[in-house]
């Protein structure tokens, strides 16, 4: 399309009189332009800003932005930091193409299309708030608190999911961070030790380090990492269990390639072999053991020579693993792990890491397991509020717990399986905040038909993950650089260094972009129409800072004045509690009907042609967070799959090779991605990094780049103990030009 | 430049485009609003054009919603992906608020404008737009030009294919090729 006169001579003409003015009386908006003094050139507004906390990943470094007129220019650590120093890992650097990414979800959305396949129509937060409000207020008075469900995730969702659960009351929330990730591992820790383990080894300090799955390096958190070469460093000795040549096995003086699902197997004879040697910590165990002589007898079975065959490793290596251990305990890092959703019979590996650690005695001394004794500081949030009881989906007809051991929420599977089926109650509503639960619950389709029999369904993020495609209404949050939030607190990682404790909070670096706003402007805008106006504990996002702030005697003030972070004295972490104990069998777990002492079960194996699926992190990524970051894509576009050379080869099969997947369930990959072949993996599985191949097409960098490896995780296995997820029992094929290729060695 | 044109007809030229990229809305998508577009489709000699739009606006349920739907896809969050943020730094470099910004605000300041408390990043069309208008009203012809060249033309045209090319809608197809018209350079005229 072009018109039929020049520019030139459109200008020069008669004619432009005529049009110009009633055009003029067309315009109505203000202009965003206006006349000013003038200025000078050059730049006068560069600034230091400190006070932000990253949350590129969950590990939340402090950091500092140098910003040009309000634009962001450069992230770095905050160099007060006694944490992460002035470290930032790659995520965090490339915070700043989050911040500016052209694909952010900028105003409020309506989908006046499908879910599923939306067409979004911009709208304002009132219509946005309003329709939140009514839609969730028509399924409560329809269905009960309990018809609304709530998948959330991340810092800012915690405001939000207390309001669902504590006032609005229902009990129906998903955490992906407990059910799909750690909540087993704090769990189990909680039946053994009462106190949830997080990452507390002492590891600088140790004089040995042992690694189950963990793959330090590949998966980076600052302070922790350096926490782990510190520990290096000063001479400390790596043990590393992973089927897989991992970054961390790279540096390890042992390296077992045991084989996938068969941990507890491992660590049981580790157990059993140290109590028939005497190689225990007896005196520590005296005193602090619970149940020692019902669990070593509950254990005896689980020889050097049966678990070597069970674990397809040679006996000698546990051995040498165990020496290893005893010969320096009580000063050895028994890693608790992170990410433990693996098999369906994660529980009673966490609890046998447990027992590991106390038969060693490294519980509260050097190299050991330390929580570290960091300053209190507020939690204020929305008040429980009275609610019945019988909407658990989690109870059983005789009043009994499913799973007893479930982390805070309710079991992922419980709830989806509760609102296909409507039994025992409809769930109609679904809240999202912060979580992609297409990309972190395994069967997508399962996810999809949930989403579709909802009456309504909002999502909160900053990215259009996958599953704002399933919203009715997609509201934009504000970034981690953008808002007041969390309050950090911690010591110093060094336990052999001068004690001290740190308080910060997350301020904004820059101001909020675009309409996006805070969880709790969100939040309380709808509790007011929901007509919760009187429950709402606090006004604004910066109250809730300084009243938690001021517990601890700070402001944010006094916070800003201090570059962002107080410090203050610390505590020796290394004092035992009194009441410390170590429960090796556990009477209440048994009486719920599962084993007391901690048991191997086994686990589903390959069926022919196929291998396992297992995933994990790369340096550059977390999870689908960052998919669309244009840095953090350019340094790894895609996640190649691991498979064993020899395997490679007898496939036909080469480095580069671009290849997809079908698993057990004739689940094919919607894209592809290319071959890593080596010696550093195990036969009967393959690998790939997690997060990849979004197939949402609003992200524009991030769809299609890889394999989402979620998509091919659709069988799903129940850690019984938990209701939490097991996520590495589906198996693959490989698919090439269309056809399909077995993998010979499948065990 | 032209140096007998009417700068106030000019600068309202470039108003009126700046206005028609803003976010539809009954405020200003008014009966006024499309007559007075229709004129100029007519002076301009896009009769095909005016039919054309004429035509998907009388065939639409709620015509406004269809633009409001195609505006989001188009310039804030669509699928398959946003086509065309209307943003100078994400073509020249894959960023919002980029150092073009950075750059085009210290320009609109040195020639003596700024940008309200209300306006979005200042490589936003819409300003680009509004801050040519300003120049043609104050008649500094010689920094019309020197803009549309330093800071204008290196973007634009990228935007306007991507609009072009995935407009589901006339208007937006009509609308950018009325900014095309009243901003590119006429060279075989040595304008």
């Amino acid at each position: 399309m072009a018109f039929n006169l020049t520019r030139r001579k459109f200008l020069q003409s008669a004619s432009l009189a005529a049009v110009a003015l009633p055009l003029s009386k067309a315009i109505a908006s203000e202009s965003g332009v206006t006349r000013s003094p003038f200025e000078a050139k050059g730049s006068s507004g560069d600034k230091t800003v400190t006070g932000g906390i990253c949350e590129m990943c969950f590990w939340r470094c402090q950091l500092v932005g140098k910003t040009r007129n309000d634009r962001l220019v450069k992230l770095e650590g905050n160099p007060k930091s006694i944490d992460n120093g002035t470290s930032l890992c790659a995520r965090g650097n490339a915070g700043i193409k989050l911040l500016y990414d052209p694909d952010r979800l900028k105003y409020p959305l309506k989908n006046v299309g499908k879910r599923g396949a939306p067409k979004w129509k911009r709208i304002s937060w009132d219509e946005a708030l309003d329709e939140c409000g009514k839609k969730l207020n028509m399924i409560k008075d329809k269905y009960g608190p309990q018809g609304i469900s709530v998948f959330p995730h991340g810092s800012t969702a915690k405001y939000p999911m207390h309001f669902f659960e504590r006032t609005v009351g229902t009990p129906n929330i998903s955490e992906a961070s407990f059910f799909q990730c750690r909540g087993i591992r704090d769990t189990a820790y909680l039946a053994t030790i009462g106190i949830p383990p997080g990452e507390k080894v002492d590891m600088p300090n140790a004089k040995v380090i042992f690694l189950l799955g963990g793959h330090f390096g590949e998966n980076v958190h600052v302070s922790h990492i350096k926490s782990y070469m510190k520990g290096l460093q000063n001479g400390a000795k790596l043990i590393v269990v992973d089927p897989r040549y991992s970054a961390s096995a790279a540096k390890s003086d042992i390296w077992v390639k045991i084989k996938p699902g068969t941990d507890t197997a491992f660590l049981l004879s580790i157990m059993q072999y140290l109590i028939e040697k005497g190689k225990y910590a007896v005196d520590f165990i005296d005193e602090y053991g619970d149940g020692f002589e019902e669990f070593a007898e509950g254990i005896k079975g689980w020889t050097l020579d049966k678990a070597a065959k069970e674990c397809d490793i040679p006996a000698k290596q546990i051995k040498e693993v165990a020496d290893m251990l005893a010969d320096n305990a009580p000063n050895v890092s028994i890693h608790p792990g992170r990410h433990v959703s693996w098999y369906g019979n994660d529980f009673q590996r966490q609890r046998s890491l447990a027992c590991l650690t106390g038969i060693l005695g490294a519980f509260y001394v050097k190299g050991g397991w330390v929580p570290a004794k960091g300053p209190k500081v507020g939690k204020i949030s929305w008040k429980h509020k009275e609610h019945e009881e019988e909407h658990n989906l989690n109870v059983n007809s005789d009043d009994e717990l499913y799973h007893p051991y479930t982390p805070p929420g309710t079991p992922t599977e419980l709830i989806r399986d509760a609102a296909l089926t409507g039994k025992p109650y409809p769930i109609k509503g679904c809240v999202i905040w912060g979580q992609n639960p297409i990309q972190t619950i395994p069967d997508q389709e399962k996810m999809k038909q949930v989403l579709k029999q909802m009456d309504f369904v909002m999502c909160v993020d900053v990215m259009p993950t996958d599953v704002t495609m399933w919203a009715d209404i997609l509201l934009p949050e504000v970034s981690y650089l953008e808002r007041y939030d969390l309050i950090k607190t911690g010591t110093q990682w060094d336990f052999s260094e001068k004690h001290q404790q740190y308080i910060s909070a997350r301020m904004p670096i820059v101001p909020p972009l675009f309409e996006r706003k805070d969880q709790v402007y969100i939040t309380n805008e709808i509790a007011r129409r929901m007509g919760y106006q009187e429950d709402i504990p606090v006004k604004t996002i910066e109250e809730l800072v300084e009243k938690n702030l001021k517990v601890a005697g700070l402001s944010i003030e006094q916070l800003k004045k201090e570059d962002g972070i107080h410090i203050r004295e610390g505590k020796d972490p290394y004092t035992m509690p009194e009441d410390f104990e170590i429960i090796f069998y556990n009477e209440d777990i048994e009486d719920s009907g599962f084993p007391g002492i901690p048991t191997y079960i086994p686990v589903e194996q390959p069926p022919e042609g196929f291998a396992r699926l297992l995933y994990g992190r790369v340096p550059v990524h977390t999870f689908n967070r960052s998919q669309n970051n244009v840095w953090l894509n350019a340094a790894m576009p895609t996640n190649p799959v691991w498979l064993n050379d020899a395997l490679a080869k007898k496939m036909g099969l080469k480095d580069g090779d671009e290849v997809g997947f079908i698993n057990q369930d004739g689940i094919k990959s919607r894209t592809t991605t290319t071959v890593k072949t080596t010696p550093g993996i195990r036969k009967d599985c393959v690998y790939m990094g997690h997060g990849y191949g979004s197939a949402n097409p609003l992200m524009s960098v991030g769809v299609g780049a890889g394999v989402d490896d979620t998509s091919l995780i659709t069988k799903i296995t129940i850690d019984p103990e938990t209701g939490c997820n097991g996520m590495r029992n589906n198996f693959i094929k490989f698919t090439k030009d269309g056809k399909t290729i077995d993998i010979p060695t499948a065990v | 430049m032209i140096r007998n044109r009417s700068s106030n007809h000019v600068s309202t030229l470039y108003r009126f485009c700046a206005q028609s990229m803003c976010y539809p809305d009954p405020l200003w998508l008014t009966e006024k609003y499309f007559s007075s577009l229709y004129n100029l489709l007519d002076t301009l000699g896009g009769t095909r054009e005016k039919e054309l739009l004429i035509s998907a606006l009388n065939d639409s349920s709620d015509y406004l919603e269809d633009l409001q739907v195609e505006y989001t896809r188009l310039f804030i969050n669509g699928a398959p992906h946003v086509v065309a943020p209307p943003y100078g730094s994400v073509y020249l470099e894959k960023s919002l608020q980029g150092k073009y910004a950075e750059k085009i605000l210290l320009y609109y300041h040195s020639c003596g404008y700024s940008l309200s408390q209300k306006a979005d990043f200042p490589d936003n069309l819409i300003h680009q737009l509004e801050f040519l208008s300003f120049l043609a009203e104050d008649k500094k012809q010689q920094e019309e030009e020197d803009f549309l060249l330093r800071f204008f033309q290196p973007w634009y045209p990228i935007f306007s294919k991507l609009v072009k090319k995935n407009s589901h809608h006339p208007f937006y197809h009509v609308i950018i090729t009325i900014i095309d018209f009243f901003t590119k350079e006429e060279k075989e005229y040595g304008v």
